[in-house]
């Protein structure tokens, strides 16, 4: 016999289910138009299945007549990507562990405002942030697209600060026995005991800087500076044009987001616990 | 995806015991150094800056700001197109947010059952986490599309009797059809922060209800809300910082010239369009003021429903 609460139980996965495909669906129809040919996508009724599977729209999305991916926009966002990451969690962790663990004055203020500029996203202040990187003479150049959100430490040094004030007080007190100073104690200390706060941020971080929009627009508008999203962008205006049809455009942004699903897929728990400040089972 | 801005919203942390009378100043000052200048030129600097370019005037490629006191600021109260852009943005952030919060704790209450595969389903309502607002916008658009060989929503839309319109171009449905893209995106941290939410209620106090005869409707009344309820304020502020990025990225890349009639220009888009298109440099910064006190009102208002709603039985 099946009981009520099994068939309930079923019936509720089953809609799990059926709801998560369709809030999936966007993507598996991207993936499908892309293994599509032209005629296929022109077809006057949306089609779905593929009827025949055609890989080569990949490698015509990055090379030939109808190439949309370059390789220089692609190293332009790894570029970015890695540094942005990189520079803002040395100064995210290290400013994590003085505001968690130091005693000094003006504590509470430097929190206090690292917590209010998380509500002044850079795209509030777009006209003299750039006005600033102007002058210091870094528009279109790597540093200019890189450091000022390197600057938004906010997010990620509050981050680390509360993992880090959850450290036992007796390890830095052993250390500081052993004659440890501070920057010890961050490299051998902090650094490997934080790893899955860094986690939590590196894939947080990382989804944002590689889908970030309006600064690299404005920062690096000059050809040699493009990056994927700026790339994809352009592709609205072009895709009424008969250059770039429909499955190659599809192509081109599945090379564009399956690396950054991939990743994300493998990382998700890190990515949930930096949200929530815990795992989900 | 959203800039989340969680993880540090939770219960402050107690300073380290004063077991000792050890002060860290100097060691402090070096390592946090680093950080806090990066913060005072590329945060601070442009705060206060924008402020006092707000008052001037200022052709980026010739001269100096020039001092014209409040000019920028009498020029936005007379500009019809202000209005209908903070109009826009208010709409965007509303017909976004809401559905965003409502959507995603449903989600949450949906997937938050165990089941042998749980984890793979999960993933396909947090995938749409790692795309950018440009990938979705492109993708999105087929789906949107109007005119011959229909995309997908149309034709169904035309298969139903209905009128399908022109998404994108239609001074009505231009603002949803962002709205739904920008919603899509945003619904992965949301059911994630409410998911997480719900796990921390014991199972047993649920049982219990459901002991009592509490039917689903009358359980997430009375058990399961007022324990998210919390929650739901991060939500919205996640959401909200996720859709401000969208009225940007969504709009400049699908409707690039602020929509039909000005339909989808939102604040962020004109302040883009009248510093980077039109060069107005020092209106472009007194719009930002506004988009600033904007955005903050907003938060504000989310603050004292948060506070009403603690006083609240």
């Amino acid at each position: 016999m099946i009981s009520k609460s099994q068939v309930m139980h079923s019936t509720r996965v089953l809609f799990a289910t059926v709801v998560g495909l369709l809030m999936a669906a966007p993507l598996f129809y991207m993936i499908l138009n892309s293994l599509m040919t032209t005629s296929q996508t022109a077809d006057l009724t949306p089609q779905i299945i593929p009827n025949s599977v055609h890989f080569s729209n990949y490698s015509e999305a990055v090379s030939g007549l109808t190439q949309v991916i370059y390789g220089r926009s692609f190293l332009n966002s790894v570029i970015f990507t890695f540094f942005v990451v990189l520079f803002q969690w040395m100064l995210c962790i290290s400013g994590g562990l003085v505001i968690a663990k130091m005693r000094f004055r003006s504590r509470t203020v430097i929190t206090v405002m690292l917590g209010v500029s998380l509500f002044i996203p850079i795209l509030t202040t777009l006209i003299p942030t750039f006005v600033v990187t102007l002058k210091l003479g870094l528009i279109n150049s790597y540093p200019g697209v890189i450091l000022p959100i390197v600057a938004q430490t906010g997010f990620g040094t509050l981050l680390f600060r509360q993992y880090i004030a959850q450290m036992p007080e007796e390890l830095f007190d052993a250390a500081r026995v052993d004659g440890a100073n501070w920057w010890t104690m961050l490299r051998r200390l902090v650094v490997p005991l934080a790893k899955p706060a860094t986690g939590a941020y590196v894939a947080i971080s990382v989804l944002t800087a590689w889908n970030m929009y309006l600064w690299p627009l404005v920062a690096a508008s000059s050809p040699n500076l493009e990056m994927l999203t700026q790339t994809l962008a352009s592709l609205n205006n072009l895709t009424f044009g008969t250059t770039h049809p429909q499955n190659i455009v599809y192509a081109a942004i599945v090379i564009v987001t399956l690396p950054m699903i991939i990743v994300f897929l493998c990382v998700q728990p890190y990515f949930i616990r930096g949200l929530t400040g815990s795992g989900v089972e | 995806m959203s800039e989340p801005a969680t993880a540090n919203l939770g219960p402050s942390v107690n300073p380290p015991r004063r077991r000792s009378s050890r002060r860290d100043g100097r060691a402090a000052t070096l390592m946090m150094a680093p950080n806090l200048l990066m913060f005072a030129i590329f945060i601070i600097v442009p705060i206060v800056g924008g402020l006092y370019l707000s008052f001037t005037t200022w052709d980026i490629n010739n001269g100096a700001p020039k001092w014209v006191g409040l000019a920028n600021y009498t020029k936005m109260f007379n500009d019809p197109i202000v209005g209908v852009a903070v109009g826009n943005t208010v709409k965007f952030m509303l017909f976004g947010v809401i559905p965003t919060v409502l959507i995603g704790l449903g989600l949450a209450l949906l997937i938050n059952v165990r089941f042998r595969f749980v984890g793979a389903v999960r993933s396909l309502y947090l995938i749409p986490a790692a795309m950018s607002f440009a990938a979705s916008a492109i993708v999105w658009r087929y789906i949107f599309l109007d005119g011959p060989g229909y995309g997908i929503v149309n034709w169904v839309l035309s298969k139903l009797g209905l009128v399908p319109p022109d998404w994108l171009v239609s001074t009505t449905y231009a603002l949803p059809a962002l709205d739904i893209i920008a919603i899509w995106l945003s619904l992965p941290v949301a059911t994630i922060i409410y998911l997480a939410a719900l796990q921390r209620i014991p199972a047993s106090v649920i049982e219990a209800a459901t002991l009592d005869g509490a039917g689903p409707i009358r359980r997430v009344r009375y058990i399961i809300w007022p324990m998210v309820r919390p929650m739901t304020v991060l939500v919205a502020i996640v959401a909200i910082l996720s859709f401000t990025n969208g009225s940007f990225d969504l709009v400049n890349i699908l409707t690039p010239t602020g929509g039909t009639n000005y339909s989808t220009t939102t604040l962020i888009f004109y302040i883009y369009q009248q510093s980077f298109t039109y060069g107005l440099w020092g209106y472009g910064a007194a719009l930002s003021v506004l988009q600033i006190a904007l955005i903050g009102g907003v938060l504000a208002v989310l603050r004292l429903f948060a506070a009403l709603g603690r006083r609240a039985p």
